[in-house]
């Protein structure tokens, strides 16, 4: 039944402020959780739904995507019928328009040729800001048992985040959940009984290619106002509550909060209750050598510790040498950290190097971020 | 049958083994496919030697409980092995015509697979075994061996000459052109020992096989049979002198000591090694988490793992839980194995999938320790049930699962 089905993934967010982690990056292969990147999650979700025809839409920086991606292989996805296809921009011979999209919409209709030509009755599509564990299955089973021609799976709770952020699309919706407004947080609000779209929406293709060709016409170019909120009273758009926990990454502190809530047992339960697939490395185990004092943290392959880790992610093949002190931060792969270097509330890019004695020190509200390749 | 070119060197892995000295180990796993090491197992290291000295066509022979092994190799993907033409095949004895057998000896296995070999038409094979561990470049084997105009070359190493009765010893001139060879000899006359690694020039091990294969009384060994044969009839013989890390595990003792080689920095084996990586099969788990109350000292973690007690020179395989006030040192948790509250593990081999439960003591040593004496490894058995409160004396080796309260 899931063979009919094709994934659509936005690999990049038109509304995040990463700051120095996404310069060189798109934001769906940002690391995240220790060794994964955050299309690991979307991609797993679609493949534990049995789908395995996905697309990936690309904006910019998508060099470091492709190369984490592969062939799909790592994710069960390098298929003969269907598999893994990244959707690059391009601009058409004699025409001066750039690769960049002017909306989600304008990105649709530029790659239309290629979804046409799936076979997939249905699109499930997802974005690359808000992560959560969800199974397609169900999603898919109520669009089609309650005659939705659009469903916009929501949240009620940004679990774990205190507030939402900037840009969230909150979903107006009535005691049936059928959408009939939908607004653009337009300030980081207190999350109290509000319902958060969480950027999941299905519906069926031959609806996508006449919406998208439709709203193309008049030069509208924004998915969420362009549609859903312009055709809800005329289409049955129906919201479709996700009760798993959310990871929302759009803002440094976000990111944070993210990774940090991975800290929470519960919450890791809920997001690896199905397989996360991702690129291996072949590392070898984690090392932990006499005197390192490692809690309530999460390592990854390759890692070698000497020195002090708590509330920490790390992510493969970290060095932390001796004496140092690493509290509430977030170490990406490669980094080296020398001898008595403390490190609290910071987020190491990948194959940064601390050297030795250096202190970089941020907070809750304002984590430090240090650039790729840097050495402080 | 459908060929491209030919291949110079195929390799041969000999995995049939029971390697009934791990006991209670392999009672449902053939030898190469133990775990070793906090995520490999034995036959990654022969196999990603293989892919990093560029032979990409490999022949597994399997026949003692294969289908852990089967599964575990598959289509050879993690080790680069799934190749259009080559990459790893299984090869287990098969029925030929109306009459099959099983693989005799090490010799039979080869020669029952000579069809597979001659596929390739290669112009070497490398015969190697499945539980050793070493990181060994076979290709600068390879041109020793066509430097030397060789018939066969067979890699040694040099061990303590009071230690080479153990082994099969290499008798070489100083061409290293080897002149006797002697299996497990009470003098030993040289300190070179081989290392189960041969490379032979095809069409010479292919006339020796046959022939051997003729000779009723023989046990369709290499060791025993291919090589003196092979040195009576005046072949070119030498040896290859190899000096890394090498180890035999196929003894309780040797796989303890050699995965707590891998914790000392004075021993020369380094697994992080980016140009000679060892490769093995990932499971999809999780990076390790590490709890409010875990002390680690000097020890090998892998990914799934949660650890929240104690845990001290030893090698934690993936998926391991280890809950709080529990004390592991000096022992090996294979995968999956879950060691609750309160219980003392050490000097143990606790395999896959086991329970402990609470408050459990393993490899209890009653006796006072004398300085420099060996411990006793205790082992215990895969998807076991050990029951809350129980004793395991040291160098017990439990197959069964313990229910009931003892000592």
């Amino acid at each position: 039944m899931m063979s009919n089905v094709l994934g659509l993934i936005f690999s990049y967010s038109e509304r995040e402020n990463l700051r120095e982690m996404t310069k060189t990056r798109t934001l769906a292969s940002l690391p995240f959780g220790g060794k994964y990147r955050i299309i690991d999650f979307i991609l797993s979700n679609y493949v534990n739904s049995a789908i395995y025809d996905i697309f990936i839409l690309t904006r910019n920086n998508y060099h470091s995507l492709v190369d984490h991606l592969g062939s799909g292989k790592e994710w069960d996805l390098t298929r003969k019928r269907g598999g893994l296809r990244i959707l690059s921009p391009f601009s058409n011979p004699g025409s001066n328009e750039t690769g960049v999209y002017k909306g989600t919409i304008e990105a649709l209709s530029r790659n239309m040729h290629s979804i046409r030509r799936s076979m997939a009755e249905y699109i499930v599509i997802s974005g690359s800001s808000i992560l959560c564990q969800m199974n397609f299955q169900d999603i898919l089973k109520s669009h089609i048992e309650r005659n939705a021609d659009i469903t916009v799976a929501y949240t009620r709770a940004m679990n774990g985040c205190n507030i939402i952020p900037q840009g969230v699309n909150l979903l107006k919706m009535d005691e049936d959940e059928r959408i009939h407004d939908l607004i653009i947080n337009n300030d980081d609000i207190n999350a109290q009984d509000v319902t958060c779209d969480i950027g999941v929406i299905v519906l069926k293709k031959s609806l996508l290619e006449s919406l998208v060709a439709d709203a193309m016409s008049y030069g509208r170019y924004d998915f969420y106002r362009d549609i859903i909120q312009r055709l809800s009273s005329t289409l049955n758009i129906l919201g479709y509550e996700c009760k798993n926990h959310i990871f929302e990454i759009s803002s440094v502190t976000g990111y944070m909060q993210a990774n940090m809530n991975l800290l929470n047992e519960d919450v890791r339960k809920n997001a690896f209750v199905q397989p996360i697939y991702t690129k291996v490395k072949d590392s070898v185990p984690a090392i932990y050598l006499e005197g390192c004092h490692v809690k309530n943290s999460i390592i990854s392959d390759g890692c070698k510790i000497e020195g002090s880790v708590e509330n920490s992610i790390l992510s493969r093949g970290v060095k932390i040498g001796k004496g140092a002190i690493v509290k509430n931060s977030i170490i990406m792969q490669n980094a080296e950290i020398m001898k008595t270097v403390i490190l609290d509330h910071v987020i190491l890019d990948k194959d940064v190097m601390v050297r030795e004695n250096r202190h970089i020190t941020g907070h809750d509200t304002y984590p430090v971020v240090i650039e790729k390749f840097s050495i402080v | 049958m459908i060929q491209t070119n030919s291949k110079e060197m195929i390799a041969m892995l000999l995995a049939g083994g029971q390697g009934s000295r791990l006991g209670v180990l392999t009672n449902n796993v053939a030898k190469p496919a133990v775990p070793f090491g906090g995520k490999y197992r034995i036959i990654d290291f022969p196999l990603s030697n293989c892919v990093n000295s560029g032979i990409d066509t490999i022949g597994v022979l399997t026949q003692y409980q294969p289908l852990e092994l089967n599964a575990y190799i598959g289509n050879g993907q993690p080790w680069d092995l799934d190749r259009l033409y080559g990459g790893v095949s299984i090869l287990p004895p098969y029925v030929k015509g109306s009459e099959g057998e099983w693989y005799k000896g090490t010799a039979n296995a080869i020669y029952q697979n000579i069809h597979f070999i001659e596929m390739y038409r290669p112009k070497y094979v490398l015969i190697l075994s499945g539980d050793h561990i070493y990181k060994m470049n076979y290709d600068l084997m390879l041109k020793h061996h066509k430097e030397k105009n060789a018939d066969c070359t067979i890699a040694v190493l040099k061990v303590p000459i009071e230690e080479a009765s153990r082994f099969g010893v290499m008798n070489a001139d100083d061409n290293l052109k080897i002149y006797e060879f002697e299996e497990k000899p009470k003098e030993p006359k040289s300190n070179l020992v081989s290392m189960g690694v041969y490379i032979f020039t095809w069409d010479k091990l292919k006339e020796f096989l046959i022939k051997d294969e003729g000779n009723k009384n023989s046990d369709n060994d290499f060791g025993k049979n291919i090589i003196p044969a092979m040195l009576e009839e005046g072949q070119n013989l030498y040896a290859y002198e190899y000096n890394g890390y090498w180890k035999d595990v196929g003894t309780v003792e040797s796989l303890w000591e050699a995965n707590m080689d891998l914790l000392n920095p004075n021993v020369p084996i380094e697994l992080n090694d980016p140009p000679w990586k060892i490769y093995s099969r990932n499971g999809i788990l999780p990076p390790q988490c590490i709890g409010e109350n875990a002390k680690l000292h000097n020890s090998s973690i892998s990914e799934g793992c949660k650890i929240d007690g104690e845990v001290e020179n030893s090698i934690i395989f993936p998926g391991v839980i280890i809950e709080k006030d529990v004390i592991v040192s000096n022992s090996i948790i294979m995968p999956s194995t879950i060691i609750e509250s309160g219980s003392l593990i050490e000097y143990s081999i606790i395999a896959s999938n086991v329970v402990i439960e609470k408050n459990s003591q393993i490899g209890l040593n009653k006796k006072p320790i004398l300085n420099n004496e060996k411990r006793e490894i205790t082992v215990i058995g895969q998807e076991l049930i050990i029951t809350e409160g129980t004793i395991v004396p040291a160098g017990v080796m439990v197959d069964k699962s313990i229910l009931e309260k003892g000592a």
